[in-house]
């Protein structure tokens, strides 16, 4: 009888495929993933149970520890949004009406917000390079007390961009764990005396489940 | 063409030393390793730090209380929880114009505190009216209170599924109430 002799399978197997699938992979992953926009104002967001994701476009107010509120609008607002409260504060602030295209086209770079309206100018004129390193610093917060109420006129001509176009912008407020709550109230307040009622608050996601 | 010449020699037939062949098969094991962990790392620190919302919705100041009243409001529906400092929480049942330091009792943030409370008033609620979402929370805080705890009980809110609640001012009979405690 002749034997049989079963052949000997390599037991290395080719790993190329496998590299291939697993780098493809891991570009995409990087690619799409997006950064984080850096955050001139850190908020310690407290947790709940919502789920609901937040939109792109929304408007932002970011209430910190020290109870200063800071203004985040969408990119393609932020020009719009400023036209209609120079036409506003104009006659107040004559500064105000002082700056050119350039200028007013120089605050959609900026990411959040928070001044004093009167300081915009000063502010607006100061070059890239200037502006980022004035980020870093600590900004006062938009005046909120009902004599000069700048963050509800803000908020209502981020508003108006959208309403134009029939789009209601969600309203967000970003609060810090141990920021004051009448802080966070006082806006609200001040927002619906404005006529607006929705809110969303912005938490992060509940660790642990109970 | 582009082809390099590794027969070696190359007709010098008397030469038999011949160089040793190296295997061109590279062990990838170790490399396929390395990607997937970074996948790993990837996916997972993405997905971790996502925002999200939690709805609000106020209600319209009323300009002239004497025209719209609403629906009539049965003191014993009414559950009245304050948020003071150091994450104390003060609560009281009924009207506050019956409010005493006495009448006002304290809870926590814990599942056995101010949730267990909500449930209870709720059964409370629901039996004396034989209806669902009758149960009416009126949150008040105080000015020492923190953003985070307003988030807390409205997290409860939506736990407890309690349908009416109202975030409002505290009263003056409230103020006092909370300032004897506190002594």
């Amino acid at each position: 009888m002749p034997k049989v002799k079963i052949p000997r399978k390599s037991i290395i197997v080719d790993m190329t495929a496998m590299t291939d699938v697993a780098f493809l992979l891991l570009t995409f992953f990087i690619l799409t993933a997006k950064f984080r926009p850096s955050e001139t104002v850190l908020v310690d967001t407290p947790s709940s149970r919502a789920t609901e994701q937040v939109a792109e476009d929304i408007i932002m107010i970011t209430v910190d520890q020290d109870g200063g509120s800071f203004l985040t609008l969408y990119t393609t607002r932020r020009v719009a949004t400023l036209n209609s409260l120079i036409e506003r504060y104009g006659e107040k602030y004559p500064s105000l009406r002082t700056l050119d295209q350039k200028q007013i086209n120089n605050f959609g770079n900026i990411e959040t917000f928070g001044y004093n309206i009167n300081q915009l100018p000063a502010l607006l004129k100061l070059s890239k390079d200037e502006l980022k390193e004035k980020e870093s610093e600590k900004m006062p917060g938009i005046p909120m007390d009902s004599v000069d109420a700048q963050i509800g006129d803000w908020v209502n001509a981020a508003r108006a961009t959208g309403l134009d176009a029939g789009l209601e912008i969600p309203i967000a407020i970003k609060g810090d764990k141990s920021s004051n709550v009448t802080a966070v109230k006082d806006i609200i307040e001040t927002l619906r005396k404005r006529e607006i009622y929705r809110f969303n608050l912005i938490t992060s996601l509940e660790g642990k489940i109970d | 063409m582009a082809q390099l010449d590794t027969s070696g020699g190359g007709g010098r037939h008397e030469s038999k030393l011949k160089a040793k062949k190296m295997s061109t098969n590279v062990d990838l094991t170790p490399m396929v390793d390395l990607a997937f962990l970074l996948i790993t790392f990837f996916m997972l620190t993405t997905t971790m730090s996502k925002p999200v919302a939690m709805q609000l919705a106020m209600p319209k100041p009323i300009e002239d209380s004497t025209k719209d009243k609403g629906e009539d409001v049965k003191a014993s529906q009414v559950l009245t929880i304050i948020l003071d400092k150091d994450d104390v929480i003060w609560y009281y049942e009924g009207i506050p114009e019956e409010l005493t330091p006495a009448t006002l009792e304290k809870t926590t943030y814990a599942p056995n505190g101010i949730r267990q409370l909500i449930l209870d008033k709720q059964a409370k609620v629901n039996a004396q009216f034989q209806e669902p979402d009758k149960t009416i929370c009126l949150i008040k805080t105080t000015n020492d209170a923190v953003y985070k705890n307003i988030v807390d009980v409205l997290d409860e809110m939506d736990i407890t599924k309690t349908k009416i609640f109202a975030i409002q001012n505290m009263s003056e009979v409230e103020t006092q109430a909370v300032a004897a405690k506190w002594q």
